[in-house]
């Protein structure tokens, strides 16, 4: 009889993440040590002095606050606004929840570069956001919403809902009704079968959802780059520019092992408090 | 059972899954034509042991043997058996026509051929004009035999069955067991039929494999392994019967005295050469086989294994009358009596009473698959 | 039950208020393509096809829209073969630290994929595979083929294998027990997975840009740049052709194979 071992079918997945993945990304590691000297290239020898700069200089504190800023407000904002629309889209009987479904799907599917283009149209001095602000005489002069934290904000939430909305959807599909029909009849108000029932039974949704937009946002290259331009830097517009304006791969190479240790790291913690919670549910 | 080569032997055949050993040193002949049933409670192997014939799960060792030759390490596609599966494992990207062409077609057997020989099998498991629908377009009965026929079109040496029967109603079951039983008369194909249906085992087999623990219990007829269990699994198993434990008080060339525990009562069974006085044994006790009596009709408690006892439960469940009855000592016997009779009410005195041929005597220790055969 | 009708249309409200929000960059993307005007503004002053002619008529665009399809192609075809593979093995066969390995698979799904294209831009100088096609394939693949893994995946674990079994002792190898049986029965998934695959290919940045050679673009690395030079209403014009080739392509999917099972 055959053996029943997968090892041969799983070879050209795991040869190609070994070969387009893990060593790159591994040999990232000896490059962050290396010396780059402006005009001569990458030296050999050892320095620690590009995590000693991002970890001190307070040019990257900057960049690495604002990052993870933009990563709580962003993942914040999905999930106030994605809720609702994920527990409607969980239990609307309507036969048109798989198209409406379908429509949060579009701007995902979307390219994302065209997403930002449309947020650039709409967020511009004169873009239709000022001129709405305009005629309902909220402001007096434009609003500066390009190159700062609100235009990041906003575009990112827009671009990063539908995960958060797709990922609560699977957690609310999960909770049986009888549950909380059982609040119901117990005496639950409908506020506080929400609160007691749905909310924390959604929790494992709500953690993954969060952690994945974070996650996404913190990595986040073309949109930042876009409306952020080269003055208003995150993270990996920083490791970008590193790489294909200064050439000097041992500070990016550093910058990026930093945020993938940060992503790393969240994506780790999240399973171990994912799975706590799932024992004691 | 004489005389024939076995069509299917299976010798020594053992598997573990991880620390749980799921089939231990089974060794089982299975006549040509014959039905064999393994029957046994879901985990006691019979699957796994099915499974290992069909080759879909790997022996850790032994042999399996079909008409003298060896196929433990045929591969599954090559050994030419029918298997049905408890789910059907129906395909259902496929019509019913091409289910059951499926193998013929593996075989490279022409077309023209497949639909005659497809033709035929459907006539014979009365599906004739359903060979264009899709199996999710027919009844659970319907698509059990499009199982049966596309297990049995390539004229497979040995069908196995694999619980085949369980996910039909209880009306259908009975439907069912006639039609297979039927089938496998006219086709005189061997059949190895696993079950945890013990009423099922009985009326269909020819001969009955209990299994438990992954150990062949006891193998025999239906009658066999019925009214002489073998140990005391056996008897629990199948049917419902009453144990009683004692030592044995003597034993004769025409009966066995056993002293009961607690030493008040002492019943007889039939004789049982082999068992010496002191020996501790179980005695098993189907509820059928104690019959109540009112105490008028006979002479009071004369003859043996007749006891005073009082009816303390009763229900009524059709064919038979459950009862409860406490005799002397306080101990309780359960008995069913035929639906058909008088019932008798809780409190009512009657006499308990049975035959000592009914009495199967198990030396003793504790019931269980440990005990020796 | 007042109560109840008044929280059922605040939430409805509120949901059509997301669905808005969710829709608007659209909308005024193809909006601004149609404004006659040669700087983008909306809502559009004039109607005109112009920008589109214009795009179509850039080799550039041209060129570039022909190069990712091609790569997406490619990138597609290798995550679809080594993707169903692998699904398959973790699902249906016995695989040694299963659970890891399904975890290196997913792993491009959340790792940043900013730092897969400078980690590939370092290692393909390193082994000369830097600006050649068969490099930005393979990476493309990378990043591609967990999307095929889950889909597959997903269908994969809604199929009873005992029909592999079926089919198995009906006298089918596992090979043809495969092809006959299994694959015929997770088509939708394979689709799906496909279809992943080439949007997210066919939109990469972070990676492409990184590591495309002389002579090589994308179509979106191509409109990255442009926009990073300044907007104007071609832009527009090639970004709602991509809305329109893309909503069609996710109606299709959804009624072929129900697409929005597989997200």
């Amino acid at each position: 009889m055959r053996s029943r071992s997968g090892g041969w079918l799983l070879a050209p997945a795991l040869l190609l993440l070994l070969v387009a993945f893990v060593v790159p990304v591994g040999m990232m590691v000896p490059m962050s040590f290396r010396p780059y000297v402006p005009l001569v290239g990458i030296t050999d020898g050892f320095t620690v002095r590009y995590y000693t700069k991002l970890l001190t200089d307070s040019y990257y504190l900057e960049i690495i606050g604002r990052t993870l800023a933009l990563g709580f407000t962003v993942t914040l904002a999905t999930l106030v606004i994605g809720y609702p629309v994920a527990l409607f889209l969980a239990r609307t009987p309507s036969r048109w929840r798989s198209w409406l479904t379908i429509l949060v799907v579009f701007p995902l599917m979307l390219n994302l570069v065209v997403r930002t283009f449309g947020w650039i149209a709409l967020l511009a001095q004169n873009g239709l956001v000022n001129q709405a602000l305009r005629a309902l005489g909220v402001v007096d002069a434009p609003v500066k919403l390009l190159f700062n934290f609100a235009g990041l904000l906003i575009a990112m939430t827009h671009i990063f809902l539908p995960f958060m909305v797709l990922v609560l959807i699977g957690a609310i599909q999960n909770i049986p009704r009888d549950v909380e029909d059982a609040a119901r009849v117990l005496g639950a108000s409908w506020a506080g079968t929400f609160c007691r029932v749905t909310l924390p039974l959604s929790a494992p949704g709500i953690l993954s959802g969060s952690i994945l937009v974070f996650v996404l946002t913190i990595s986040a290259l073309v949109t930042p780059r876009l409306l952020g331009g080269p003055t208003y830097q995150v993270m990996a517009t920083l490791i970008y520019d590193e790489f294909l304006q200064r050439l000097n791969w041992p500070a990016g190479s550093a910058q990026a092992l930093l945020l993938t240790l940060m992503v790393l790291a969240l994506v780790y913690l999240s399973g171990r408090l994912a799975r706590r919670t799932g024992a004691r549910a | 059972m004489s005389g024939a080569a076995p069509a299917l032997s299976v010798r020594r055949l053992r598997k573990a899954f991880g620390a749980v050993l799921a089939v231990d040193e089974v060794s089982l002949d299975a006549a040509p034509g014959e039905f064999l049933s393994l029957l046994g409670p879901s985990g006691c192997g019979k699957s796994t042991l099915l499974r290992m014939v069909a080759g879909l799960v790997e022996p850790d060792g032994g042999q399996v043997v079909l008409a003298g030759e060896d196929i433990t390490r045929v591969a599954v596609h090559r050994r030419n058996l029918g298997l049905v599966f408890q789910s059907y494992a129906l395909f259902p990207h496929m019509t019913v026509l091409d289910n059951v062409a499926f193998g013929l077609r593996r075989r490279g057997v022409g077309e023209a051929e497949v639909g005659a020989r497809v033709g035929r099998m459907l006539e014979l498991v009365r599906l004739g004009p359903l060979g264009a629908r899709y199996p999710r377009e027919l009844s659970g009965g319907q698509q059990q035999r499009v199982a049966l026929a596309r297990a049995l079109v390539t004229e497979p040496r040995v069908l196995l069955l694999d619980e085949p029967l369980s996910n039909l109603d209880a009306l259908l079951r009975d439907e069912m067991r006639v039609e297979l039983k039927r089938l496998q008369e006219r086709l005189g194909t061997t059949m190895i039929f696993v079950t945890h249906d013990q009423a099922e085992a009985l009326i269909l087999s020819d001969r009955v494999v209990v299994m438990e623990h992954g150990r062949v219990e006891q193998i025999g007829r239906p009658e066999e392994v019925y009214r002489r269990p073998a140990t005391p699994f056996v008897a629990r198993f199948l049917g419902r019967a009453n144990f009683l434990t004692g030592t044995v008080a003597g034993s004769e060339a025409d009966r066995t005295v056993v002293a009961l525990d607690g030493g008040a009562l002492s019943i007889v069974a039939g004789p049982r050469p082999g068992l010496v006085a002191g020996q501790a044994v179980h005695a098993v006790i189907r509820q059928e086989s104690i019959r109540l009596e009112s105490p008028g009709d006979g002479a009071g408690p004369a003859g043996p294994n007749r006891f005073a006892a009082t009816v303390v439960f009763h229900a009524f469940a059709g064919q038979a009358h459950h009862y409860v009855v406490q005799l002397g000592d306080g101990r309780e016997l359960a008995v069913a009596a035929p639906g058909a009779a008088a019932p008798l009410a809780r409190g009512a005195r009657t006499l308990a009473g049975w035959r000592p041929e009914d009495v199967t005597l198990l030396p003793g220790g504790e019931p269980g698959p440990g005990a020796p055969r | 039950m007042t109560a109840a009708r008044v929280r059922g249309w605040l939430l409805r409200a509120w949901v059509a208020l997301a669905f808005a929000f969710l829709m608007l960059p659209v909308v005024v993307v193809a909006l601004a393509s149609l404004s006659r005007t040669s700087y983008l503004t909306v809502p559009p002053r004039g109607l005109t096809l112009h920008w589109f002619t214009q795009v179509l008529g850039d080799a550039e665009y041209v060129q570039a829209i022909g190069f990712s399809v091609l790569l997406a192609l490619v990138a597609t075809a290798g995550a679809v073969g080594a993707g169903v593979a692998a699904s398959f093995a973790l699902i249906r066969r016995r695989v040694p630290g299963g659970a890891l390995v399904s975890a290196l698979l997913n792993a491009p799904l959340v790792f940043p994929a900013v730092v897969v294209g400078v980690a590939l831009l370092q290692f393909y100088a390193m082994v000369h595979l830097n600006g050649s096609f068969v490099g930005l394939a393979l990476a493309h693949m990378v990043i591609t083929a967990p999307y095929v893994v889950r889909a597959v995946t997903a269908s994969l674990q809604g199929i009873d294998p005992e029909l592999e079994h079926a089919a198995r002792v009906l006298g089918a190898s596992g090979p043809v027990a495969f092809f006959t049986v299994t694959l015929p029965l997770i088509r939708p998934g394979v689709a799906a997975g496909a279809l992943f695959a080439f949007i997210v290919s066919f939109d990469n940045v972070p990676v492409s840009i990184f590591l495309l050679g002389a002579g090589q673009m994308t179509l979106p690395v191509k409109i990255f740049t442009a926009i990073e030079y300044g907007v104007d209403p071609s832009i527009a014009a090639i970004s709602t052709m991509l809305i329109v080739l893309t909503g069609a392509g996710l109606a299709v999917a959804e009624r072929w194979i129900g697409f929005h099972r597989f997200v």
